[in-house]
C-alpha cells in the first residue's frame, strides 16, 4: 500500500468521525480515560474487537533483554577511573606548556650568562643595555640578564674592555677588587695577583682591598700583591690589545710571557735565571717573532722554537 | 534540605535505585529512536555516566529530566535506522478462555505476527509513543516530557497509531 493511499484512508476515517480528530478517542480509550456514552458507543462499533486485541497483545510486547547490572557496574566504575574529562586533559597539557614556557623564560633571564674567549681569540658582545664588552684572550665574564638595567653587575676573570652605556652604576667584580662606573670606557685586567685598570672616558672608581681610587680619562692604576705599583697615564683612546698590541708598564717577565702565550695560544718554557727586572713597553700581538725578539733582546735570552706552538727561552 | 537532596544522587545506593527504576525505560526509548540495541545501550550508559559524574550539581527531583535531556541530545554517527525488533512475553495470559477453540492458538499467533508487522510500518514518532505506552507503561505526560512535545500531540500520535494498526491488520485479513 502506498503512503498516499494510506493517508487518504486515514483522512476518510477522520471525516467519518469528526469528533475523533479533536478528542483522539482512541488515545483516551487506550489510556482508560474513555467513559459513559462515548465508551459504550465505541464498544458497540465494528472495529472495537480489533482495537481490543491490539490493546491486549501490544501490552505483551517486550524489547530484547539486556544486562542492566553490568551497565550499572560500568557506570559506577567509570566515575572512579575515568573522571579525567577531555577538558581536564586539555588543561593539563596547557599547564605543562605554560610551566615549560615559564622555566625557559626563567632560565633565560635568571640564569647566569657566561661569555668567554679562548686563548688566541677575542670576543665582543653586547649586554642587555647595549654596553659593549670586548673580552681579551683567555677571559670570561659572567652576568645575569634579569633586571640588568637596575643592577649592572658582572664578574670578570681575565681582561676586558668596556664601553658602558649611560645609566645606573655599572660594576665589574674581580677576585681582587671591584670597579664601578657610570658611563664610560675602561679596561680591567685581572691576571694572577695583578689588577690593572685604565680609564679611557668618563670616571671610574676602583676599590682594591681598603683603597678607593677614582680614575678620570687617561689614568691607569695597577695593583700587585696588595700594593699599588703605579698610577701612570695613557694617551690612547682604547686599550692597545684592541689594536693587537699589549702595553706593559713595570711588568715582570713571567706575566709578560703568560700574556704572550695567551695571545698567541702557544706554550713558552722559560729556562733562564729568575729576574726581578721589569719591562715597560709595547709588544705586538700579531707578530710572534717580533714579540719574542723584543723579550729576548731586553732580557738577553736565546729563543728556540721546538715547534710552532712550543717555544723555549733560555 | 536542599544540600541533602543535591548530594542524594551521589550516594551509591540512591543512584543504583534510581538507575534500576529508569534504565529500562530510557534504554527502550533510545531503542525505539535509533532502532539499534547496541547504540541504545551506549547512549543510555553515557547518559547515566554523565549524571553520576555530575551528581553534585543535579538534584534528585531533576535527575530524570536531566537524564532524558542528555540522552535526547546525544547525536551519534547514526547507523541507518534499523527495524525495531520486538518479542512477545512468553507467559501470555489468554485473552478470553470461554471462546477457546482448536483454531484459537493459530488465529491468535497469526494476529500477533500481524501486529508486529503493523507496528513496524508506523511512523517513527507514532511507534515511539505507542511502544513507550504499551511496553514501558509510561503516562502520556511522561511521554510528552521525554519527547519534548505536548500531551495533546502525544494523544494525536497514539490515536493515529491505533487507526493505522487497525487498518494494517484488517488489510492483511
Amino acid at each position: 500500500m502506498s503512503i498516499l493511499s494510506r493517508v487518504f484512508e486515514i483522512q476518510t476515517v477522520l471525516d467519518k468521525n469528526p469528533i475523533m480528530e479533536e478528542n483522539y478517542t482512541l488515545a483516551k480509550w487506550l489510556n482508560n480515560e474513555l467513559e459513559g456514552e462515548e465508551l459504550k458507543a465505541f464498544e458497540a462499533s465494528d472495529d472495537f474487537a480489533v482495537y481490543q486485541k491490539i490493546k491486549h497483545y501490544s501490552a505483551e510486547l517486550k524489547t530484547p533483554d539486556f544486562d542492566d547490572d553490568k551497565m550499572l557496574q560500568n557506570i559506577l566504575k567509570a566515575k572512579k577511573s575515568n573522571k579525567i574529562s577531555i577538558q581536564k586533559v586539555f588543561l593539563r597539557i596547557a599547564a605543562v606548556l605554560i610551566i615549560g614556557f615559564g622555566i625557559t623564560l626563567a632560565v633565560k633571564n635568571f640564569a647566569n650568562f657566561t661569555e668567554f674567549s679562548a686563548n688566541g681569540a677575542t670576543t665582543e658582545f653586547l649586554l642587555p643595555d647595549n654596553s659593549t664588552v670586548l673580552l681579551n684572550s683567555g677571559s670570561s665574564v659572567e652576568y645575569k640578564k634579569w633586571n640588568w638595567n637596575n643592577e649592572r653587575k658582572l664578574k670578570l676573570d681575565g681582561e676586558a674592555f668596556f664601553k658602558v652605556a649611560k645609566g645606573k652604576k655599572f660594576e665589574v667584580a674581580t677576585d681582587l677588587g671591584k670597579v664601578s662606573v657610570l658611563g664610560t670606557q675602561f679596561n680591567v685586567k685581572n691576571r694572577n695577583k695583578r689588577l690593572d685598570v685604565s680609564c679611557y672616558e668618563g670616571k671610574v672608581q676602583v676599590n682594591y682591598q681598603n683603597q678607593q681610587i677614582i680614575l678620570t680619562k687617561g689614568m691607569m692604576v695597577s695593583f700587585e700583591n696588595g700594593t699599588q705599583i703605579n698610577a701612570g697615564q695613557t694617551d690612547q683612546l682604547a686599550p692597545e690589545w684592541l689594536q693587537k698590541e699589549v702595553n706593559f708598564s713595570k711588568e715582570n717577565l713571567q706575566a709578560i710571557l703568560d700574556e704572550i702565550s695567551r695571545q698567541y695560544n702557544i706554550e713558552i718554557e722559560y729556562k733562564g735565571k729568575l729576574t726581578n727586572q721589569t719591562f715597560s713597553g709595547t709588544i705586538p700581538m700579531n707578530d710572534l717573532d717580533v714579540a719574542l725578539e723584543i723579550i729576548a733582546t731586553t732580557y738577553h735570552l736565546n729563543v728556540s722554537k721546538l715547534s710552532d706552538s712550543n717555544i723555549v727561552l733560555q | 534540605m536542599k544540600s541533602k537532596s543535591l548530594s542524594g544522587i551521589c550516594e551509591e545506593l540512591i543512584f543504583s535505585n534510581f538507575f534500576k527504576s529508569h534504565v529500562k525505560a530510557l534504554r527502550n526509548f533510545m531503542y525505539y529512536k535509533f532502532g539499534n540495541a547496541e547504540q541504545a545501550e551506549d547512549v543510555t550508559q553515557e547518559a547515566f555516566i554523565k549524571l553520576w559524574e555530575n551528581c553534585e550539581k543535579v538534584p534528585l527531583d531533576k535527575a530524570k529530566s536531566y537524564l532524558y535531556t542528555i540522552a535526547n541530545n546525544t547525536t551519534l554517527n547514526q547507523i541507518a535506522h534499523q527495524k525495531v525488533v520486538l518479542e512477545y512475553a512468553k507467559a501470555a495470559p489468554k485473552q478470553d478462555k470461554t471462546f477457546e477453540s482448536p483454531d484459537y492458538h493459530l488465529e491468535e499467533n497469526e494476529f500477533k505476527v500481524k501486529l508486529q508487522k503493523a507496528i513496524d510500518k508506523l511512523t517513527e514518532g507514532q511507534r515511539t509513543c505507542f511502544l513507550m505506552h504499551r511496553i514501558d507503561g509510561k503516562k502520556y505526560s511522561e511521554i510528552a516530557d521525554a519527547l519534548g512535545i505536548s500531551v495533546k500531540a502525544v494523544e494525536k500520535r497514539m490515536h493515529l497509531a491505533l487507526l493505522e494498526l487497525r487498518k494494517e491488520i484488517e488489510y492483511f485479513k
